[in-house]
């Protein structure tokens, strides 16, 4: 019996899998980033860092659920709030997250010690991105590690950088 | 069997391997396109507000800020405005065309991205930017500050933000831009 068709076919459900579970986990809207020439590549992400989207309206998205939505929320940013305090109580719960003792101006406060991505859409308000960076500074949730997610190219107008050939 | 269809049985090669090999790679840089290069950019937030007992000299900063000239029209290929599309369940996607902002360093008045690029590389060429460092004792760099006011979109601090560290400005931080644009 030839193996041929068969072994082919395996690979090729492999392959297929293996991309939509990895896009799948990543918790990544369909968004374009806007394109930067000077910034690190994002290569090795720590495990279980949170990802939060913004979409062009200001909505709120994290792993693929809306948690504010400007339309229906209009101003009660304690929706983002009580969003990042799940997220750093789930992360410490499951020690994706860690906590740290920093010595600011002469008191020991805990702050977290890993990053959050925060990915906007080009073409998102920047005040809606600057909300969630204030939610994060609050003491009580204590993210200062944030970045914001780039592009190396820009999806929309497909100018790429001068690195990628 | 004779010597010459030998020789033909030989010349009729197979064709299937070929073509599941280049399905294969047809699938596989397929997927890689839709696989985007992601990268990002560190804004550590300041960890000092607040909880300060002592009195810190604030250090000298570059002001960078972004205000909104033309608001631009949002151009939606599909759908429109708070129409969700039914595939995704997420509103449709729009094109800002016209934006169009303004930047002010320090107190000159700049108007295109590229001025921007010039402003600041000229300005980190100065000795006077250069400002004592308190960790190491030696000089470095002054830090400078976007401030991106109502109606600025994230491409106008990301692209700003592109040009500072182009010139060479390692510490940027985010201010103002709280506040919605008057509609």
């Amino acid at each position: 019996m030839d193996m041929t068709p068969m072994i082919d076919c395996v690979f090729l459900l492999m392959i297929f899998f293996v991309l939509v579970i990895d896009l799948s986990q990543k918790n990544l809207e369909d968004l374009i980033l806007p394109r930067a020439e000077f910034m690190e590549p994002d290569e090795s992400p720590p495990e279980g860092r949170p990802i939060i989207n913004i979409l062009q309206n200001g909505t709120v998205i994290y792993g693929g659920e809306v948690y504010f939505d400007p339309t229906e929320d209009g101003k009660n940013y304690k929706k983002i709030a009580d969003l990042l305090l799940n997220i750093r109580r789930d992360g410490i719960a499951k020690e994706t997250l860690h906590l740290v003792d920093k010595d600011i101006g002469g008191a020991t406060a805990k702050v977290i010690d890993d990053p959050i991505l925060i990915r906007a859409d080009k073409w998102t308000e920047w005040h809606f991105v600057g909300e969630v960076m204030k939610q994060c500074s609050q003491p009580q949730i204590a993210f200062w590690k944030v970045q914001l997610a780039l592009s190396d190219q820009d999806k929309e107008t497909n100018v790429k950088n001068a690195s990628i050939k | 069997m004779s010597a010459i269809d030998d020789a033909q049985e030989e010349a009729k090669s197979d064709m299937t391997p070929m073509i599941d090999v280049v399905f294969l790679m047809i699938i596989f840089f397929i997927c890689i396109e839709f696989k985007v290069l992601e990268s990002k950019l560190d804004a550590f937030l300041p960890t000092d507000k607040g909880s300060q007992s002592t009195v810190v000299e604030p250090e000298e900063q570059l002001s960078i800020k972004i205000h909104v000239q033309s608001k631009g029209i949002p151009t939606y290929k599909l759908g429109g405005p708070g129409v969700l599309s039914p595939e995704t369940e997420r509103p449709y996607r729009f094109i800002l065309k016209g934006h169009k902002v303004r930047w002010e360093i320090g107190p000159k008045p700049v108007g295109s991205l590229a001025a921007v690029k010039a402003e600041l590389d000229r300005i980190a060429g100065l000795p006077a930017s250069m400002i004592p460092d308190k960790k190491t004792g030696g000089k470095k760099l002054m830090s400078c500050v976007i401030e991106a006011y109502p109606g600025t979109y994230y491409e106008d601090v990301a692209k700003t933000n592109d040009a500072a560290n182009a010139a060479g400005f390692k510490e940027v931080n985010f201010g103002g831009g709280l506040g919605e644009a008057k509609k």
